[in-house]
């Protein structure tokens, strides 16, 4: 086991589930090998992608850390950004101002958890109340049309560059190498695994644990408003419920791409090795003209699955090294 | 053993009498606000008996499985499925309906399978060693796909009109009947939490699940016990549910656990565990009934519905958490 408490084995054990993922759809459907599946099916993950890169910090922060509002967020971030364009804002400003009201959200969701102390389950139950509430507000519940805007604003959701998506070369590799960095390269990360393992170490170290902890919500706002954004660019649409399932799908990734639930464990990069598992079953799922509802409880399954297999496995392991001790 | 219970629950019960009056208070005059502010918005429609029986029966519907989220959450857990738990339960039970079946016959079937629903969650967080949230955000899901599973993308409006009659229609000392009835588990509830020994190791083991193991109670007991109970009264919610609106369909109960898990939270129960009571359950659901409600009557646009329960749970929750909700 890494220093950080990442768990070496993952990556191949996901890389392991991606081939048997896109293995058992191509058995049904060869054609879902093509180039351009393959090229929607990573358009289709990215999103979720960066949303679950914010969720592993709060995770990995401890202290029952998790943001359920994070599908809010988006979808409040789709509607803002709607309501800006159509107010006849250039699309560069535009966007510049609906990534500080993203900064906000987080910020509210930071404040709420680290300086009043609310659980962050209900603190974040709560804005996601309030943010869905107002991006419904903000729009009478009817989307909101954008397919006329900048062709260089859509590009953001639509283009490609070098064969390859826009989004995926210009933000989410970035943002993976940003946020893989200051997790395994900065004094930040490694006081983030000390707060999250044991906070009463990281206080007594110097390290104020909640002030670490508000920044993973702040971030995570802001990955999450940067997939609605995206979002809103590929469909050409601003939908105040664009993102309802990306509290659940989200975990699910992080869970699976192996960042212990109770804190202080995983990184980025088998997070974002788990966002590809996924993002092939849900493609996959789709593919195959199941509803919705199905994606989401496959993806349910596979939650409580990972952990079901892995604690006994922890538990063996952890058992082993005492006694070997 | 019950000596060194005893010694383990002494304390317990000193914090529990000292802490939740001032919520309790709290609330009681945020209800008279909301309640006389809505009163003058609407020119007395609130006070219309219409309006105050659907408000009573939609209290009801939530209270009843708030009891069990109250005890879930006193011993340190959480069910985030609770809405799928409704759904399904109604799916099955609209089913059988459809099939033509009594309602005498089908109660059973209600009760039954929101118990082996919240047995399933039970096993996944105690045996599975699953984190509750985790767990339950699982069978949130998995529970959902279900009832699209058993509804396909019909809707069942075949409903006894019988089970209206019963719970919704008629009146039993001045309320809906399902009214009478909520008030009757929620004093059982009390009671039971109160003097029972089984009720004292709820909040023993919520204040110190290791304390509460040494002092011999047994941690997986309890928590079983109340997410199967949970999972009893959602099913019969489901049943009451019908009552109110005789239709099921896909998205039967979804958005309903925040409302449950606002009403208990609102009321004062830690969610770190072993603190709150039956008394704030019932005064945190009727906050939220009474927003939903004004929001009706004042006729603002339904949206902002989610707002206002989001702003009155972060108010409610950020004044009095700072040193009370984590205790520590």
């Amino acid at each position: 086991m890494h220093a950080s408490g990442f768990d070496r084995t993952r990556p191949l054990l996901l890389l392991v589930m991606a081939a048997a993922a896109l293995g058992g759809f191509a058995l049904g459907h060869p054609g879902i090998v093509s180039t351009q599946n393959l090229d929607s099916m990573a358009v289709f993950g990215i999103e979720i992608g960066m949303i679950a890169l914010g969720q592993t910090l709060v995770i990995c922060g401890g202290d029952t850390g998790i943001d359920l509002s994070v599908g809010a967020i988006a979808g409040l971030a789709q509607v803002i950004l709607g309501r800006l364009l159509h107010l006849d804002l250039a699309w560069p400003v535009a966007i510049g101002m609906t990534l500080l009201a993203g900064l906000v959200l987080g910020g509210i969701n930071a404040v709420a958890i680290s300086w009043f102390r609310i659980p962050p389950i209900i603190a974040t139950l709560a804005t996601l109340f309030g943010y869905q509430g107002l991006a419904l507000v903000l729009t009478g519940g009817i989307n909101i049309d954008l397919t006329h805007e900048s062709p260089l604003f859509l590009a953001i959701g639509q283009g490609h560059v070098l064969g390859l998506p826009l989004q995926l070369v210009a933000l989410y590799l970035p943002l993976l190498a940003a946020f893989a960095f200051l997790q395994h390269g900065t004094r930040f990360g490694r006081a983030l695994y000390l707060a999250g393992t044991n906070d009463r170490a990281a206080d007594l170290a110097g390290l104020r644990a909640s002030r670490i902890r508000a920044a993973t919500y702040v971030l995570c706002g802001l990955v999450s408003t940067i997939a609605g954004i995206v979002g809103a660019a590929r469909l050409g649409t601003a939908r105040p419920d664009a993102a309802g399932e990306a509290n659940l799908i989200s975990i699910a990734i992080v869970v699976l791409g192996g960042t212990g639930i109770f804190g202080g464990t995983g990184s980025v990069i088998g997070t974002a090795l788990a966002t590809v598992v996924i993002g092939i079953v849900d493609y996959g799922l789709s593919y195959n003209d199941f509803n919705p509802i199905y994606q989401a409880g496959v993806i349910g399954v596979i939650l409580i699955g990972v952990i079901l297999v892995e604690n006994p496995f922890v538990a063996w392991r952890d058992s082993r090294r005492t006694n070997g001790a | 053993m019950s000596e060194r219970v005893a010694t383990v629950i002494k304390p317990v019960l000193a914090s529990r009498r000292r802490l939740p009056a001032g919520r309790e208070v709290l609330l009681l005059a945020t209800l008279a606000v909301l309640v006389g502010l809505i009163s003058l918005g609407s020119h007395g429609a609130f006070w219309s008996r219409v309006n105050l029986d659907n408000l009573f029966v939609g209290s009801a519907i939530t209270v009843i499985p708030a009891i069990g989220m109250t005890v879930v959450i006193l011993t340190g857990g959480i069910d985030v499925s609770t809405g799928s738990v409704l759904g399904l339960t109604a799916a099955i039970g609209g089913t059988c309906f459809a099939a033509g079946w009594s309602l005498a016959a089908t109660v059973p079937i209600f009760l039954a399978s929101g118990a082996v629903l919240g047995l399933i969650n039970a096993l996944l967080i105690i045996n599975g060693r699953i984190p509750p949230v985790i767990a339950t955000l699982g069978t949130l899901s998995i529970y959902r796909m279900l009832v699209f599973i058993v509804l396909g993308s019909n809707w069942i409006t075949a409903i006894p009109p019988a089970l209206t009659t019963i719970f919704v229609v008629d009146h039993l000392l001045f309320l809906p009947v399902v009214a009478v009835i909520a008030l009757v588990f929620l004093i059982g509830a009390a009671l039971f939490l109160r003097h029972f020994r089984w009720g004292r190791h709820v909040y023993a083991l919520g204040n110190n699940e290791e304390a509460a193991r040494l002092a011999g109670i047994r941690p997986e007991r309890i928590k079983l016990a109340a997410y199967v109970m949970l999972g009893l009264l959602t099913g019969f919610a489901a049943l009451l549910t019908l009552g109110q609106s005789p239709m099921v369909q896909t998205s039967t109960g979804s958005g309903f656990v925040l409302q449950v898990i606002a009403a208990v939270v609102l009321g004062g129960t830690a969610l770190s565990g072993g603190r709150g009571t039956m008394l704030g359950t019932l005064l945190g659901t009727l906050v939220v009934q009474v927003v939903d409600d004004g929001i009706v009557l004042l006729r603002i646009q339904p949206f902002w519905g989610g707002v206002a329960l989001g702003a009155v749970i972060l108010a409610a929750i950020g004044l009095s958490a700072h040193h009370e909700i984590r205790g520590a």
